[in-house]
C-alpha cells in the first residue's frame, strides 16, 4: 500500500517542475506532509509496528510510541500545516504569485524531472548486495526527489521558489531516512525537526526582508556582490 | 564544567530578556568569555566534577585542542567588541539582539566542539547558521541581506544533504544503532564499505560548505565582508573549525574502516581547489575583508590537506589551525579598525594606514607576515611540516603545486597590504579606544612566541597518531 503513496510523492515532484504558480507550489507542499504521514502509517502497518498491543504496554513500548507521535507531529503538524500556512502568508504579503521567468520552458522542465524519476525507479531494480540493508523504492524515489529539488533551485527564479524546493528536498530526506530499515535516534529527529522548522522561519522572514528592500523577489536581485567591484 | 559553559548564555539571555539594561549586554558576553576560558583551560586539566552531560557532551585530546582556541578567540574578540559596538551606531540601536545572537553563536559552536555523537554534532551545526544568520545580516543593508540569505541558504542545503550522509551512514552501520563517535569507531571494521564511502562524499561536501572548503565556499566571502568585524573574527576563527572538526571524526572513521585512501583523494582534490580558487581570487580582490574571506578559504584547504596527509601532516594541520584561528581573528579585528577609519571596505580607497594609526598599521602589516607563515609565525611550522610530509611520501609534483600556490596568495595579500599600509594618505589622524589594539597585540603575540617555542607538540603528535 505504502508504494502508491511512494510513487504519488514522486509524481508530485512532476506537478511542483511543471507549474508557476507559486500557490499550487505551496498546496502541493501541503500534499507532500499527507503523502508522507500515510507512508509512515502504512509502512509501520506493514511492519506490524503499529497496532493496538501497543497502547496495552506503555511503559515498555514508550520509546516507539514516542516516535510515532513525532512522526505525526512532524508530517501532519510541521509539513502538511503549519509550514504551507507560514508560506501562504509571505506569499500574501509580499504579493509574488507566479514565478514565470524559469530558465527552462515548463515542457522541457517537466521531461527533465520525468526522466530523473523514472532513473530513480531504475536505481530501485538495482540488484547488489549492499542494497539488502535499504528499501529500494524508498531510496529510489528519495534520491529522484532530492535531485529534481537541487536542479529546481538552479532554475527557478524566485526566492520564494528556492525555499520551496529546499522544503521539497527536506521531504526527500525524510522519505530517505524511512528508506533505512531501523529507526534513528528520536533526539536526532527532534533536532532535525526544529532545524528545518527554524530555518524555514528564518529563510521566510528574510523573504519579506528581501522584499521590502529590493521591491522584488527575483533572485538576480541578489548578485551585487562581487568579487572585482 | 560542561554543563556551566553550556546552561550560561541561556541564562544570560534570559537575564538580558528580563533585565533592560545597556551596559548588561557587554557585560553578560565578557563574562561568559571568562567563564568560558576558565571552563575551557579546567577541561583541559581533565578537572570536570560532577558533571551531568557526560553522554553527549565531553572532550577528548581532540577536541580540547578546538575548545581552547574558541576560548581565547571569543575572550580576545568579547573585549575587541565592547569597543567596537561604541563606534556603531547601527551595532548601539538593537544591542540585545545582538547579544542574544553572539551569545547563541558561541554556544552552538562549543555544543558543536564537544558533542560525542554524530546527530548532536550535526544539530550544533545546523544550530550555528541559524544564530549566526542575524549577526550577518545585521546591518539590513541590501548587500548584508543579499550575505544572509547565501549564507542560510547555502549552508542549509549543506547541512541537509550531510543529514543525507548521516541516514546513509545508519545504512553502513548494519545492525548497530548508534550515532556516538565512540561506537562508529569500535564497529567502523564492520560497516558496508559502499554505503560508507557514498556517506562520506555527502558529509564532506554539507559540512565543507560550512567549513569553507572550494568549491562549496560560495557564502563565505560575502558573509565576512558584510557581518560586522569582531563577527567576522569569530565566523573565520572559529565557526570554521568547528566544522572541521566534524570532518575530522567521521574521517576517523573512514580510516578505521579501511577506506582513507579514497577519503584523503576527495580531501586533496579539495584542498588544492580551495588553494586554486584563494589564488586566482586573492589577486584581483578590490574589498580587504573579502581578501581576508579568501585567505580563510585558502587556509582552510590547508587544513584539508594536512589531515588527507595524515600523522605529522595532521598534527601540522591542528598547529595551522591554532596559529590561522589567532592570526586570523586579529586580521580580521585590525580590518575593523580600518573600516572604523577610513568607512570604506575598498582597497584602493585606503592607503597610508601607518601614517594616520600607526598602531593599526603595524597590526595589520604583522598580521599579514603572520597569515604568510613568515618565521617567527606559527603557521611557518605547520606549512613547513606539511611540504615535508608530502617530500617524505614521495608527494613531490604536489609540495610544488602547494608552495607555488602559497606564493600567488602570499604575494596578493602582500600587495594590497603594502599599498594600503605605506603609502602616504590623506586622512587626519585618529585615536582609538585602546581595546580596540590590545586584543590583536595578545593573540598575535601568541601565535609568534608559539613559532619560536612550542609546547605542546608531544600533545599534539600523540593526538595526530590515530589519523
Amino acid at each position: 500500500m505504502e508504494n502508491i503513496f511512494i510513487i504519488l510523492l514522486g509524481l508530485s515532484m512532476l506537478y511542483i517542475a511543471s507549474t508557476s504558480r507559486l500557490k499550487a507550489h505551496i498546496n502541493m507542499l501541503s500534499a507532500q506532509g499527507w503523502l508522507l504521514f500515510f507512508i509512515c502509517i502504512t509502512g509501520l502497518a506493514h511492519e506490524n509496528r503499529l497496532n493496538i498491543q501497543l497502547f496495552e504496554n506503555l511503559k515498555e513500548n514508550s520509546a516507539h510510541l514516542l516516535g510515532i507521535i513525532f512522526i505525526i507531529i512532524e508530517t501532519l503538524g510541521i509539513k502538511s500545516f503549519v509550514i504551507p500556512l507560514f508560506l501562504n502568508k509571505v506569499l500574501n504579503k509580499t504579493q509574488a504569485h507566479r514565478d514565470s521567468d524559469a530558465n527552462i520552458p515548463h515542457f522541457y522542465a517537466l521531461v527533465i524531472s520525468s526522466v530523473i524519476l523514472f532513473s530513480g525507479f531504475m536505481v530501485a531494480n538495482v540488484q547488489i548486495p549492499a542494497f539488502k540493508l535499504i528499501s529500494p523504492l524508498y531510496f529510489g524515489v528519495s534520491i529522484s526527489i532530492i535531485i529534481t529539488s537541487l536542479w529546481l533551485i538552479t532554475i527557478k527564479h524566485t526566492v520564494l521558489s528556492n525555499v520551496i524546493s529546499f522544503i521539497t528536498m527536506e521531504n526527500g530526506i525524510f522519505l530517505l531516512s524511512l528508506a533505512i530499515a531501523k529507526e534513528m535516534p528520536v533526539i536526532v529527529n527532534l533536532g532535525v525537526l526544529l532545524d528545518i522548522f527554524i530555518a524555514v522561519f528564518i529563510l521566510g522572514m528574510l523573504v519579506r526582508e528581501i522584499n521590502t528592500e529590493f521591491n522584488d523577489l527575483g533572485v538576480s536581485q541578489l548578485s551585487d556582490l562581487k568579487d572585482y567591484e | 564544567m560542561i554543563s556551566l559553559i553550556l546552561l550560561f548564555p541561556l541564562v544570560a539571555c534570559l537575564i538580558l530578556f528580563l533585565i533592560k539594561n545597556r551596559a548588561l549586554n557587554n557585560i553578560m558576553i565578557i563574562l561568559y568569555a571568562i567563564i568560558h576560558l576558565i571552563c575551557s583551560v579546567c577541561l583541559c586539566f581533565d578537572y570536570n566534577p560532577s558533571d551531568i552531560n557526560q553522554n553527549f557532551f565531553a572532550t577528548d585530546n581532540l577536541n580540547k585542542i578546538f575548545l581552547i582556541v574558541l576560548s581565547i578567540v571569543f575572550f580576545a574578540v568579547s573585549f575587541y567588541n565592547a569597543a567596537y559596538i561604541k563606534y556603531d551606531k547601527s551595532l548601539t540601536r538593537k544591542l540585545r539582539h545582538y547579544s542574544y545572537a553572539v551569545l547563541l553563536f558561541v554556544l552552538s559552536m562549543t555544543g558543536a566542539i564537544l558533542s560525542t555523537n554524530l546527530g548532536i554534532n550535526w544539530v550544533f551545526i545546523e544550530a550555528t547558521t541559524l544564530a549566526s544568520a542575524y549577526l550577518i545580516y545585521f546591518h539590513k543593508t541590501k548587500h548584508s541581506i543579499e550575505a544572509a540569505w547565501k549564507y542560510v541558504f547555502i549552508c542549509s542545503i549543506g547541512i541537509a544533504l550531510a543529514f543525507v550522509g548521516i541516514i546513509l551512514l545508519g545504512a553502513a552501520e548494519g545492525d548497530l544503532n548508534s550515532l556516538f563517535y565512540n561506537d562508529l569507531y569500535s564497529n567502523a571494521k564492520s560497516f558496508e564499505p559502499f554505503w560508507l564511502k557514498l556517506s562520506f562524499i555527502f558529509i564532506l561536501f554539507g559540512i565543507g560548505t560550512k567549513m569553507g572548503l572550494a568549491p562549496v565556499h560560495f557564502w563565505l566571502p560575502d558573509a565576512h565582508a558584510q557581518s560586522p568585524s569582531p563577527i567576522s573574527a569569530l565566523l573565520s576563527a572559529t565557526l570554521l573549525n568547528s566544522a572541521f572538526l566534524m570532518i575530522v571524526n567521521v574521517f576517523k572513521i573512514m580510516k578505521l574502516a579501511g577506506c582513507d585512501f579514497y577519503a584523503k583523494l576527495i580531501l586533496f582534490v579539495m584542498g588544492f581547489i580551495s588553494l586554486f580558487i584563494a589564488a586566482v581570487f586573492v589577486y584581483h580582490i578590490k574589498n580587504y575583508k573579502r581578501m581576508l574571506a579568501y585567505s580563510s578559504v585558502e587556509n582552510m584547504g590547508i587544513l584539508a590537506i594536512g589531515l588527507a596527509l595524515g600523522g605529522v601532516g595532521m598534527a601540522a594541520s591542528l598547529i595551522h589551525l591554532i596559529g590561522h584561528s589567532f592570526i586570523k581573528a586579529a586580521f580580521f579585528m585590525t580590518s575593523g579598525n580600518i573600516l572604523k577609519i577610513y568607512k570604506t571596505k575598498k582597497i584602493k580607497s585606503v592607503t597610508g594606514i601607518l601614517s594616520c594609526d600607526n598602531k593599526t598599521g603595524w597590526l595589520w602589516i604583522l598580521s599579514f607576515l603572520g597569515i604568510a607563515a613568515f618565521p617567527p609565525s606559527v603557521l611557518f611550522i605547520s606549512e613547513f611540516l606539511i611540504v615535508k610530509t608530502m617530500f617524505k611520501q614521495e608527494h613531490y609534483i604536489m609540495g610544488a603545486l602547494f608552495l607555488l600556490l602559497l606564493t600567488i596568495v602570499l604575494y596578493g595579500l602582500g600587495k594590497a597590504v603594502i599599498n594600503m599600509s605605506a603609502n602616504n594618505g590623506a586622512q587626519e589622524k585618529v585615536k582609538l579606544s585602546q581595546l580596540m589594539y590590545i586584543p590583536q597585540i595578545v593573540l598575535l603575540a601568541v601565535s609568534f612566541i608559539l613559532g619560536i617555542y612550542f609546547p605542546f607538540y608531544g600533545y599534539i603528535m600523540s593526538t595526530a597518531q590515530g589519523f
